[in-house]
Order: C-alpha cells, then structure tokens, then sequence
C-alpha cells in the first residue's frame, strides 16, 4: 500500500487531494493506490466498500452481464469462510463491499484487486451458469416493468433484460471490460476506520473515470401508461435529484398509506420510495397492490392521490413529520461513518456531497410550495403501470405498445392462419399481424440472437421484439442471412442448439376432417383439366423462349417471335395462374 | 301538518293543464339562470349558484346550463378568465357530459355504434380531466363529485370505482339524492349491478335521510327500474306483478310516508318533483291509481321527464297525463 503523497499519478494530481483532508463532520479524504479513498471512524468491526462506476445501465444489451460478471470472477477466490462479504452489481456501480477485522478488510480487497488485474478465466463458463441460476431465482420490484417502457433496451433500461450476453461474452471481452471499467480512476474507497489498515495493495489498472450514461427514451410523452400484468399500480417519474425530492416521496408514501390503505382498504402495500439514478436525477416510485375487485376504485384513488398533491393540497403535518424523520438521521453516533457509504456514491458519481450541516439546513428549508412543485414535475413526468383497462381518462397517454410504422419491402407470410407476415426491407424488418405491428429498424437494433435451427429473436432500440422462426413463415435462409449481415455486428450473438421441443411449430389444423373440406373430386378433375394444359403449354412457351434467344444472341429476338412468344405467354398464363391458385388451396386442405 | 294539507289542495284546484317538465320552465330561479346563460352573464350565473344552499337543488340548476346548447363557448370563455374557478370548470364538464350523452343516445349499449363510443368517451374524458382537479382541490365540491360517479359509469371505470366517487361525495354530503340515484344506476343489473345491491342501496339511503327529503324516491327508482327490465325480457303482465307484491308496495308506501308525504318535505325542493313522478309512477305502473293520487295532487302541472318514460308507451307526456286523469278521478 502507497498512501499517495508523492502525485506520481497524474489523474491523483488533478484530484487535488494528495494529502489527506479531513470535513466538517469527520471524514477524512485519501488516495490509496490512485483510489480515491474516504475514512470516518467507527467503533466495532471495520467496514469498508470498494465501488466502481460501472453498473448495467453501461452495458448494451448484447453484452448485458459482463459487469456482473467480473463481479463474480473477481469474488471467486473468496469462495469459503466466514468473513462477512458481499459484492453487487447495480445500475451505474458495482459495489465491493466487507466486515471484519483489518486482516480479513485487507486481505478481502487485496483479493478482489489482485483477482480484477488477473481474472481466473478458467472460471468463466461456470460463472456464466451461476449467473443464470441466479437471474432464475431474482424477483424484481415493483418499478422494474417500467424501465423497460421508458428507456427501451438501453442504458437503464437494460436492468429489465436478462444477461443476454452471458451466451456469447469471450474471455477477452471480459478482461478488456475489466481493465477500461475497474480501474484506480473509476473506483471509490471507503473504509470505516481513522486509517487505511496496513497491508493494502490495490493496484489497478490505470483508466479513466467514466460518467453516468446518458438516459435512453423510448417514451414519446408523458404523463403516459401501460397496461401490468399483476394487480398492482406503480408509477414512476424521473425528477432531478434534489433534497426536496427526497421529502416528496415520503410524504407521498403517507398520503397512498393513508389514502389507499388506512382509509379505503384497497391495498396491503402503498409506499413511495425515491431513489437517485444517477448523477443529476433521481426516480420516485410510488406502488400500491390490490385485491382484484378492488383494482378499479384503486388505481381512481391512486390518480386521486396524485392530484391532491398537484393541487397543492400538502398538509403542512406530514411535511414536519417526514423532515422530522429526515433530521433524526443525523441524530446517531458515529454519524460520519454513517454518511461514508453516500458520501463515497457521490463521489463515484460525481454528485455534490454535503455536510450534515448543509444537509441539515437543506431539509429545514423545504417548504409545502417546493414539494408542491416536486408535485407537479413528478406527474409531468410519470409512467403509470396499471391493471386492467388504461388511464387515459384521467389525462395519461398510452405508451407505445406497437410501432407506428411498417418497413416496405418482401412480404413473407406464416404457414398459419392469423399470424399476419414479416415484411423484409434493406434497413429493418416488421412483422404485421391482427395483434399489431412490430418494425425493427437494423441501425436500432440492441440484440439479435441467431440460433442454429434458423430462429432469430431482434430487440430494437425501443425495446419492441420480434421473433423470426423459419418454422412459422416462409422465410429463406438466403433473407435470414441479409438480415444477419445488416445488423450491426456488435448486437448479434450466436446461440447455442435449442431443444428441439422448444422450436415452434404450426400448429396441427386438420381441416380435412371438417365438414365441406374433404378432397373434393370434382376439384381434382379441375386440377387435371388446368393441370395438363398449364404443364404442356408453359414448356412449349418457355422452349420457344429458350430457342429465340440462342437463335438470335446478338441482334435481339425478331419482332414476329417476340410476338408469337407473348402469345403463347399470355395463354400459358390463362392456365397457370388459376391451376397455381387451386393447387394452393389443395395444399392448404381447403378442397 | 296543516300547511302542507292546504298546500296540496291549492296545487290541485286550477284546472290542469298541460304539464310542464322542463324544470326551467317551472322553476323561476331556474328560468332566471337560463337567462343568464344565455345572455352570457357569468356574474349573474354564479349568483344564482351562490343562492343555492341545497346541493341537491345545485344539481338541478347544473343540469339546466349543461343543457343549453350554446353553453360550452360561454363557459370555455369563462373559465379562459378565470381557470381556477371550480364552478366554471364543474358547469363545463357537465356540459360535456351532456354532449357526450347526446352523442351515445340514451339506448343500451348494445344498439351505440363503436364510433359513438368513441365520441361518446372523448367528451367524458375531457370532462373527467376538469373533475379531477377540481375535487384534488376542493374535496368536498358535491357538484363535481356528483358529475364523477356520471363519467365513471360512462368510462365503465367499474362498479368499484364509482362507488368510491360516491363515498368522497358521501363523506362531506351523505345524503345526496342526485348522486344516490347515479349510484343507484350503475348498481342495477344493466350496469353490472344486482337487485339485491339496488334495493339495498335504495332503503338504505331512505331511511339514513332526514324526513321529509327526497331520497326516499330511490326505493320507488329502483322498483322501476326493475319494472322496466321485467318489462322487455318477460312482458307488463310480469312486469305488474312484480310491482304489486306485497313487500314491493308495504315499502314505497313507507317511504314516500318518510320522504316526500312526510310533513317536514321542504315544498320548494327542486328535486320534490321528480321525487313524486317517481312514487306516482310506480303505484300507477301496478294498478294502484287511488294510491298515486296524493303524489299528483302535489305535482299539479309539474312533472319530471324520468319515470314517466319508463312506463305505457314510453311517450313521458300522454302517460303522465293519462295516468294523472285516472288517478285523480280514483283518489
């Protein structure tokens, strides 16, 4: 372990920081191996995080889970033991984080650091399976449909998807990731302790800070909504982050308890919660569940909820209460140990970080008109997941749950009935069915699994899908290669063989045992009848066809044999056509 | 107990006329707000509305703006002024809503095209939008309450969600005959109801209320409304029946006893008239004229639109006159 005094690393230099400062409330600001480390004193065992600004939101979809990933592979070797670890993956951060004695922090972190600068890749196709176990067993909360809505399959959209890159993520992919994200510069330390315990050795690659992304939309307006599947109602909206915000949604947390639970009886569960996203912006998730008779009057008192709060009506009470409950947080011994964990997150982020004073005054000074105004820009904002039929009603518009467009170009319908057909152009592909529409566009497309029986599942941009199966419409592989050319590389991953039982099928119409579908005979007599025609004319035609243009190979088909030839085209066509057609409906088992 | 005697005497000794239903033909406070509509004298409307203390008899005077047909210009003009005034945005939405009905006729739904669906739905929500914000702001604004358990039926928002807009307007006003009876609708079996709900209801906004108010016509709404449904799925003769039981009578005896005959009945309610087409209604539709008599003789020539479609040849004016004829030559 260096305690960085020297500035031999220019990123520490630019920091300003290369001796260690100590605030108002106790923490004390380092640099241990060109991290940027905080230290407040605690009593008891030692606690300490190592956090990295690399999360999900990061990632694209077809590498989703490479974070996570390095994740595991550098927490493998601590395997066993007792010690009290743990390691996560979030959105915009990947959290190291353990209790214990100096010896088991530092030999912790130096484990996690040493296993960051040399993978142990023999792990990685075990880790990938951990990881599928783990996202088969994960429940999500309440907001997590949402994001799909908002921000499609990008940036914090992507933690509403699967790792859908663990099928085809390399051992290089995963060390590259490694060493440009989980780097000295885009790490933050935080240890509880008045100093860095000895024997630390953190070396990192050198890197660069990374900032938050940039939000993705897949949102045209808002205040809008989507039909969930489960009972409950949520909303969410992005706000900036702010101290006001905060009290919001806990003040909102009481009017949906109130409301909803203590006075009506519609729900269990009505909280609001408020949860900072990134650097500048935070999302207010309020939910409540439902009885399904109940479903209808709730989602009105929910809406209800929503516009008393808009229209200002905030009891003066519950603000008092809920700042009340804000301040008694700073009413804790070893508070700046407490306030170490946010206090590193900001850092990582690059938030502002306050002192318990200036947080203080903060609260002190939010007013019912500043929640009021937090009131109306979380409605403005708001995304609202409701059972049943829509809330349009109330002012919200329906997102987008079809594209508003179709591509122009090959029509390619299904085998069955109902199915509609994909339409095939240079730059994207749609599929058009009684149930809706779906366009994806190649440049927008996020994810295209392609698997070796010929099935192709696209995610756009928007987060629409479309699942291309050979087996369903009459597709060629001659198109199902164009398409793969035409996506960008990066978004294609290579699937393993899927089970057979799990490829779809037609389903089995047997219309001939329906009554008035039989083989009729008189239908194959006119089968026949066009059949012998159609057959001898058409290759009379298309011989005397083949004839005048080797005759006549260099000046052009005289005019009495282009007319002759058209002749015999169009009575040619006077058979073919029709015999095409009802051989059609033969094959169909129509007659 | 004398006064209403005589009052009931003096309303049936000039000689009837034609009857009069269009409440701001008889009521002269009502007349003078139609005026006012129409002169486009929003100060005028809104002292008009001031003078009302009765919810029920606000209800009554919404009802007369929204249906002026050259209202909506009027009170967008207004509420462009002065887009905070609940009483703007209440009159407006109920205009809306009665645009929005007109459109969807008054037919089941099964003969309403997808279309007039539509438009019938778009005026409601447009309405709806003004509504919430006027009860987010004014949570005890009977008026706007009342209009939303209308537009929540209209939006089959669910049975569920109209009884809740019922019960905030119930918290601050519990007795509100107007929003009992839009209740009483969605409740019924064509809204998704049962009659066990519907007569419950009824009774039991009856007998909550203080004698001599008009809720007590809700038990003779809900007979007909039950009537009417016996009529076109199995004839008048079950029809009649059904009205004639002895518990179906006992009951809209006994409430119009604590409602509009009881001697606490308030003479100039507006709702008093539609009250007692209601009761004589119903005791005319099973047979029992000499039982409606009492009900005419306090109607005069006054006369309310619903029931009195509800029963005969469904042409409100010939029933209503031929019935009072008979009854009043029986009792």
């Amino acid at each position: 372990m260096t305690m960085d005094t020297t500035a031999d690393r220019d990123s520490a230099a630019d920091r300003g920081t290369t001796t260690p400062t100590t605030d108002a409330d106790g923490i004390t600001d380092t640099i241990v191996d060109g991290i940027r480390t905080v230290l407040a004193p605690r009593s008891g065992p030692l606690t300490a995080g190592l956090l990295f600004r690399v999360g999900r939101a990061d990632e694209t979809l077809a590498t989703s889970g490479i974070t996570h990933l390095v994740e595991h592979l550098a927490l493998h070797r601590h395997g066993l033991g007792d010690l009290h670890y743990n390691g996560a993956t979030a959105a915009t951060y990947t959290h190291f984080h353990v209790t214990g004695t100096p010896a088991d922090v530092v030999e912790y972190l130096n484990g996690v650091c040493a296993a960051l600068r040399d993978l142990p890749m023999d792990r990685l196709d075990t880790e990938k399976e951990i990881l599928r176990t783990e996202a088969a067993g994960k429940s999500h909360g309440p907001g997590h449909a949402a994001t799909l809505w908002r921000y499609g399959s990008r940036s914090y959209g992507l933690t509403a998807y699967a790792e859908a890159g663990l099928h085809h993520l390399t051992a290089d992919d995963v060390r590259t990731w490694a060493r440009t994200r989980f780097t000295a510069e885009n790490a933050v330390l935080w240890i509880t302790g008045d100093r860095i315990p000895e024997g630390l050795d953190l070396k990192l690659p050198a890197g660069a800070w990374h900032p938050t992304p940039a939000a993705t939309s897949a949102l045209p307006v808002t205040p809008a909504y989507f039909a969930g599947d489960d009972g409950g109602v949520v909303l969410t909206a992005v706000v900036p982050r702010s101290t006001e915000a905060g009290l919001f949604a806990e003040v909102l947390g009481k009017e949906l308890f109130r409301e909803l639970r203590q006075k009506s009886g519609y729900s269990y569960t009505a909280t609001a919660d408020y949860a900072p996203r990134d650097t500048d912006y935070a999302t207010v998730i309020a939910y409540a569940d439902a009885l399904p008779q109940k479903q209808d009057a709730l989602v009105g008192a929910f809406v209800d909820v929503f516009a008393k709060l808009r229209a200002g009506r905030i009891d003066q009470a519950d603000l008092d209460a809920v700042r009340a409950s804000a301040l008694a947080q700073f009413d804790t011994p070893e508070l700046a140990a407490c306030m170490l964990p946010g206090h590193a997150m900001n850092l990582l982020v690059r938030h502002r970080n306050l002192t318990a004073a200036e947080a203080r005054a903060e609260i002190e000074a939010v007013t019912v008109a500043d929640l009021h105004r937090v009131a109306r820009a979380v409605w403005a904002d708001a995304l609202m997941q409701v059972p049943g039929r829509g809330v349009d009603w109330a002012g919200l518009t329906a997102a987008p749950a079809e594209s508003s467009e179709v591509v122009t170009g090959r029509r390619y319908s299904a085998l069955e009935e109902g199915n509609g057909a994909l339409i095939v152009a240079d730059d994207g592909i749609s599929l058009s069915a009684p149930r809706g529409r779906v366009t994806i566009r190649y440049a927008e497309c996020t994810l295209l699994q392609v698997y070796p029986d010929g099935g192709r599942h696209l995610v756009g941009g928007d987060g629409f899908t479309l699942t291309v199966e050979p087996t369903l419409y009459r597709i060629t592989a001659a198109e199902l290669a164009r398409l793969d050319a035409a996506v960008p590389p990066a978004s294609v991953v290579r699937m393993p063989p899927r089970d057979p039982g799990r490829v779809p099928q037609p389903r089995k119409t047997t219309p001939k045992a329906e009554p008035g579908t039989a083989r009729h005979a008189w239908f194959t007599v006119l089968l026949w009848v066009l059949g012998i025609p159609a057959v001898v004319l058409g290759g009379f035609t298309a011989l005397s066809a083949f004839v005048a243009t080797q005759a006549s190979r260099d000046d052009g088909i005289p005019p009495e044999d282009a007319r002759f030839l058209l002749a015999c085209l169009i009575v040619s066509a006077v058979f073919v056509v029709p015999w095409g057609l009802l051989l059609r409906r033969r094959q169909q088992g129509l007659n | 107990m004398i006064t209403g005697h005589m009052i009931r005497r003096v309303s049936a000794h000039p000689p009837l006329g034609r009857p009069v239903f269009e409440p701001a033909d008889r009521i002269p406070a009502l007349t003078a707000l139609r005026g006012h509509v129409h002169g486009r004298n929003w100060d005028s409307v809104a002292g008009s509305f001031a003078a009302l203390t009765d919810e029920d008899d606000r209800a009554l005077a919404c009802r007369v703006v929204a249906e002026q047909q050259n209202a909506e210009p009027f009170l967008n003009q207004v509420m462009a002024g002065d887009p905070r005034d609940p009483l703007v945005r209440t009159l407006l939405a109920d205009r809306l809503i009665q645009t929005g009905w007109g459109i969807r006729s008054g037919y089941r739904a099964r003969h309403v095209s997808r279309e007039q669906f539509q438009q019938f739905h778009a005026f409601l929500r447009r309405a709806e939008v003004l509504l919430i914000d006027v009860c987010a702001e004014y949570p005890d604004h009977a008026l706007a309450w009342y209009l939303r358990v209308i537009t929540s039926r209209g939006l089959e928002l669910g049975p569920g969600e109209t009884r809740r807009r019922y019960e905030r307007l119930a918290e601050h006003h519990p007795h509100h005959y107007s929003g009992q009876q839009q209740l009483l609708q969605q409740i019924c079996p064509k809204w998704g109801g049962t009659w066990e709900s519907a007569h419950g209801f009824a009774e039991e906004c009856a007998k909550a209320a203080p004698p001599g108010s008009p809720n007590g016509a809700l038990v003779a709404v809900a007979q007909l409304e039950r009537y009417l449904e016996l009529r076109e799925k199995e004839g008048d003769r079950a029809a009649g029946t059904y009205l004639r039981t002895p518990g179906a009578h006992q009951a809209l005896l006994d409430a119009a006893a604590r409602s509009v005959l009881h001697p606490a009945a308030r003479a100039d309610a507006y709702q008093l008239v539609g009250a007692h087409s209601a009761f004589a209604a119903a005791h005319c539709a099973a047979g029992r004229h000499a039982e409606a008599a009492a009900h005419f003789r306090a109607l005069g020539d006054r006369a309310s639109e619903f029931p009195w479609s509800y029963v005969g040849s469904h042409d409100h004016e010939a029933e209503f006159v031929r019935h009072r004829k008979t009854a009043l030559a029986k009792g």
